[in-house]
């Protein structure tokens, strides 16, 4: 899902930069105060464990594939805002070192995985966690990647590069993550389930809602 | 000792280390079967369908561009940028996060 140079009008990219940004600094100054020292090295197991996992593609017979995100995973087990923080420097560490993703769509690509998925996915999460946990992982995933995917095809589409086709964008990345996703919905969950059973102190308290899977 | 230092000499972060170890010691493997299967997202898809492929430019290739290192086999250079980015990733996050923390 990694858009490269080329493929999205300026005024896009540059839309779409000031929205990742923005999103950003509202993220960080929420999660000013959330991070306390012992949780700072989920937060650093968490980034590289997401970094090392996005390098997994799985190969599916028929020429696609995909790899894992883990934008929903990581708001849930470190919170929307620092999960939003630690894909987005994943994303930036891909793009600047590896050449994974552009340069000038770098806040698109950032406001993709790292806004629309982080966010999404948690949403989705806290809506359906009261009534079961698991399903809840399990959704977030599968539809935080596919709102990341609808918001890249979203931008592709209205872009010169893309023929301003729309409509093939959309069902080809909406469709292609909405079955791949079921993938990144299924890992979330065993994940989740894992860290729950195992270590329910690593998940952020909220008011209304406890982790105990 | 800090709850920092008592954090990392826990027993889940060693096991959350490991376990991003595992992952970059499987990249080389997943590499290889991509490859193996002609690997495409749905967003390289949508770009050949509609010609956009054509537009496609690289102002930045990375120093290790596309997770290998230029002049060494394949799979040792995936296996290379997989240490080296989740180190980079786990130092810029724990700075990020101690200045959260200030």
């Amino acid at each position: 899902m990694h858009i490269p140079d080329g493929y999205l009008d300026l005024w896009v990219a540059a839309l779409c930069a000031v929205l990742a940004v923005g999103t950003l600094a509202f993220a960080a100054r929420r999660a000013d105060g959330e991070l306390t020292d012992a949780r700072a090295p989920v937060l650093g197991i968490v980034a590289a464990g997401l970094f090392a996992a996005q390098m997994l593609n799985w190969p599916i017979p028929g020429g696609t594939s995909a790899h894992f995100v883990g934008g929903a995973f990581a708001a849930i087990l470190l919170g929307p805002h620092l999960g939003a923080l630690c894909v987005a420097t994943v994303v930036t560490v891909q793009a600047l070192v590896f050449g994974d993703g552009g340069l000038v769509v770098l806040g698109a690509n950032v406001l993709n995985m790292a806004v629309v998925e982080v966010y999404v996915g948690y949403g989705i999460y806290r809506l359906l966690a009261g009534r079961n946990q698991f399903a809840a992982a399990f959704a977030a995933g599968w539809l935080g990647i596919t709102a990341g995917a609808l918001a890249a095809a979203l931008q592709l589409g209205v872009s010169e590069a893309f023929a301003y086709e729309l409509l093939a964008t959309v069902s080809i990345m909406g469709v292609g993550h909405l079955v791949l996703g079921l993938i990144e919905g299924g890992i979330t969950a065993v994940v989740y389930r894992y860290v729950a059973d195992a270590r329910p102190d690593l998940f952020p308290t909220t008011p209304d809602l406890e982790v105990s899977a | 000792m800090s709850a920092v230092g008592d954090a990392w000499h826990s027993r889940w972060a060693r096991r959350g280390l490991l376990a991003v170890a595992a992952l970059v010691a499987a990249s080389p493997l997943f590499a290889w079967a991509a490859r193996r299967v002609g690997y495409a997202e749905p967003l390289e898809n949508a770009a050949e369908q509609t010609g956009a492929t054509a537009h496609e430019v690289t102002y930045n290739a990375g120093l290790l561009p596309d997770y290998t290192v230029p002049g060494l086999d394949p799979f040792v250079g995936t296996l290379l940028s997989g240490v080296v980015g989740t180190a980079l990733t786990l130092v810029v996050v724990l700075a990020m996060a101690r200045l959260l923390a200030e």
